[in-house]
Parts: C-alpha cells; structure tokens; sequence
C-alpha cells in the first residue's frame, strides 16, 4: 500500500500543474514572461537523490510514466516530456554517486535538472515547429522565470520530503532490487 | 562492464528512435486522440474536476476583493448602458420577427446562425505555454464533436481540438497557426463586406492576424469589429472575434493585413459555451473545409 505513495504523489503534481496558472497572481501570467511549473521534475530529482539507490531505477521509471501522461494531458505531443524527464533524471542519477544528498546538491542538481529539461523539450519543439521564438527571447522570457519559481517550489519541498523519501526508500527497495 | 555500456547506448537509441516515432504520430493529422488517450484524459479529468473546487475558490475570493474596488464606477457605467439597451431590446425584437417572417416565406428554416449552445467549465490550463490548450469539464457524452467553435459572453476563444467521453481540450486563438483558419469578415452596408480569414496570432503585437482576402475599395478603420462569417463551413456565422487595432501591407504591397485585438480575454476564462452548429455538416460542406 505504501507503495503506491509515489505514484500518487507524482499523479497529484500533474494535476496541480493544469491549475499552476490559476494561482499564480495574473500579473505574472498576463505579461511577457513564461512560466511553466516543472513540478514533477522537481519531485523526481528528489527521488533519484534520495529514494533510489545506486542499482535502483524508480525515478527514472517514473519520469517515463508521468512524462507520457503530460504530454497527453497538456501538449497532445507524445514523447517529448516523457523522453525529456527520464533522460535527464537518469543522468542526474548517475552524477548523485559523486555527490552527496544535501540542500545545497539539491539546488545545484534541481537547477541543472529543470535547466536541461526546458532548453530539450524548447530544442525538441523548435525542431518539430511548434514554436519560432528566438533563443535569446527564450532565455530571458522562458528559461530564467521558470528555473528561479522551480527552484522556489524545490526549496519548499526539501524540508518535507528529503527525510522521508529516504526513508521509504530504505523501507521499500532493500527487500528487492528488481529495477 | 563493456556489455553494460553497450546496453545503456542501445537504451537510449531505443528511447530516441521511440521519441521520433511518437512525435511523427501525434503531429499527423488525426481527427480525434486514440482510446488509450481518452481513458488517461478522463481519469486526469476527473481528479482535475475535484482539485478546481477548492483552488477556484480561494482564486474566487482574490478577484472578489479586487472587485469589489471597482464595483461603484462600473455601476455608474452599466447603469448608463442599461437605458441605451432597453431601446435596442424593442429594436432587436421587431427585426427578430421581421426576418423569421421573411425566412418563412422563403421556406427557409436552416441558417448558418443558428447554433446549439453546450455550457462548459474549464478544469484545467496547459502548463506548457507555447501550446495554448485548457481543458473543458464537457466531452462527447454531451454532444462535444472536434472542430466546434468556443466562446465566451465576450467573444470567440478558441475550437474543440480533441474530445473524449467527459472531457474535451480547446485550442485557444492565440495558439492558431495556418493550419487553423477561422473564415472571417467584417460587416458594411450593401453587400461590402470585407472578407478574409483569421490565419494566425502574433505574438509581439498580442493580436490575430485577419488577412484579407478580397479587397474592397474602402480602407478599413481602426476599432471595426470582425465577426466569423460561417463560410467555413465549421463556425455558425456572427460569432463575435474582435476589432481591428491596425491595417498592415505585406513586404510587396498585394494583400493587406489587419491585426485583431481578440475581444475575449484569452487568460481568465471559466466559463465557456461550446457551439454545435445547427445545419447538418453535409458533403458540400466538406469541400468547403478543404478549401478553407
């Protein structure tokens, strides 16, 4: 049963995200800057940190799995956020073996992470041309709003769950470690 | 260990080839999301209807207080409206009965008017921007079919761009591109309407762009409302889209672009009427689509 924790956590992020835009104040929303919540990217970095050990692969899993439902619910483009959270989530997973989890390889971690993942899924669709704004307008209107209200939603995060989730992970993966 | 990263560089090829298939198959032109699409929008929809309540409310209460600032002077204005409207209410009845007289001598029943309206909540807002879509409370269960037009009291917003059984996603206007055409005009006296289509939104000038198609001798004026004009053959006529802000030419001066600044606010939407088009979508109308 606990198991299924995760998931819905995850589950409850995508929905929050349709309704982001509602409670952000609308001056923010209306104006030429770009805001777009990143929230289960921000909560998997945390699982990849925390949850998972070195030979366990849930985040990256479950990047896969809420990448899809995004891109159904929101864009109608399949694969571009699921491909784009389990790739980077991946990496991230492999660069935490060199780092050790505290806030301050959170932050770095957090803001590489929803970095990276804005400029692939800007890259991915600028190939595709769903979008023609140029790059310098990208990273002054997009990417550096996004990264500073995402990295804002990590630190309120950290406190609640960065404990915990390495609990559950202790509690939930050293029976098997199938994945 | 060499077979491992060997195993990881084909994973991940696997995940790329995976990637391209996908994106090829969701920008083709399909008519309505498969099944497995559906269900995932149904059950996302249904946890969306259940996480608006409480979040509308507490939005609710912000804008109340805002109003609240506002109401005496928009009373005084309203109030000032009213009693022109009560002239034009007895206007609009008498021209009302005039044309259904007209219309039933000429045996003519059907009109690209008329139109059933579905009253909708939005749920839900794409957190990816450059794809401007919201969610609607409302799917083919009641009657929602793909290409129908979405308005507001203020005016056009969007089309149904995929339904499924309880919910439906809108393309707003400001995503439209060229492969989204709204048929519009702008109304004059005599039979010199201005026709053209809605072919697009800019972005810098946050305006649509209503490029003209047949040209007419008078220039256009700025404030000139633009309606949609129902030759499309998808959009019933006189849906209201907005007015003109200004009159642009192309680089070689042949045809003349008019930028429209939408009349309905594209940002705080709730509520939505969707709006089934009365006259039956036959063949004629098909070619006409195609034509759009």
């Amino acid at each position: 049963m606990k198991r299924l924790l995760l998931p819905l956590i995850l589950f409850l992020f995508v929905v929050l995200e349709g309704v982001a835009l509602e409670l952000l104040p609308s001056n923010l929303v209306v104006g030429n800057l770009l805001i777009i919540p990143h929230w289960v990217l921000v909560f998997l970095v945390f699982l990849a940190i925390f949850y998972d050990y070195e030979n366990t692969y849930y985040a990256v899993l479950y990047g896969l799995i809420f990448g899809l439902l995004i891109d159904v619910v929101y864009t109608g483009v399949l694969g571009v956020y699921m491909f784009s959270y389990a790739f980077v989530i991946y990496i991230i997973h492999g660069l935490k073996r060199m780092l050790h989890g505290n806030i301050y390889v959170t932050l770095i971690l957090g803001f590489a992470g929803v970095a990276s993942v804005d400029i692939l899924i800007e890259f991915i669709y600028t190939m595709v041309g769903l979008t023609e704004a140029p790059w310098i307008d990208y990273f002054t209107h997009r990417l550096l709003p996004t990264v500073i209200l995402n990295l804002v939603f990590l630190v309120i995060l950290y406190p609640i769950f960065a404990k915990r989730l390495t609990r559950w992970g202790g509690e939930h993966l050293t029976k098997n470690n199938a994945l | 260990m060499q077979f491992f990263q060997r195993k990881k560089l084909f994973i991940i090829l696997i995940g790329f080839i995976v990637l391209v298939a996908l994106i090829g198959y969701s920008l083709s032109d399909r008519e309505n999301i498969t099944g497995p699409e559906q269900v995932v929008n149904d059950t996302v929809g249904w946890a969306q209807r259940i996480i608006h309540a409480p979040v509308n409310f507490i939005t609710d209460i912000f804008t109340n207080i805002d109003d609240f600032r506002n109401t005496y002077q928009e009373n005084q204005i309203l109030k000032e409206k009213l009693s022109q409207y009560k002239g034009m209410i007895y206007e609009v009845q008498e021209i009302k009965e005039e044309n259904k007289e007209l219309r039933d001598t000429l045996d003519l029943t059907e009109s690209i008017r008329d139109y059933t309206p579905i009253q909708a909540t939005v749920i839900s807002r794409s957190p990816e921007r450059w794809v401007e879509q919201i969610t609607l409370n409302k799917g083919s269960k009641d009657g929602i079919d793909t290409n129908m037009a979405v308005i507001t009291a203020e005016g056009m917003v969007g089309k149904i761009l995929n339904t499924s059984k309880t919910t439906s996603t809108v393309k707003l206007l400001t995503g439209f591109d060229q492969y989204n055409r709204i048929s519009a005009t702008i109304s004059r006296k005599k039979g010199d309407d201005i026709n053209g289509m809605i072919e697009g939104f800019d972005e810098e000038s946050n305006s649509l762009l209503f490029k003209i198609i047949e040209e007419s001798d008078q220039e256009l004026k700025e404030g000139e409302q633009v309606f949609s004009s129902g030759k499309g053959g998808v959009f019933p006529a006189g849906l209201q889209i907005g007015e003109v802000k200004e009159v642009v030419s192309d680089q070689y001066g042949l045809t003349r672009t008019a930028l429209v600044k939408p009349a309905a606010d594209m940002y705080e939407i709730n509520q939505v009427i969707v709006v089934d088009r009365n006259l039956a979508k036959d063949e004629s109308n098909e070619s006409e689509e195609e034509d759009e």
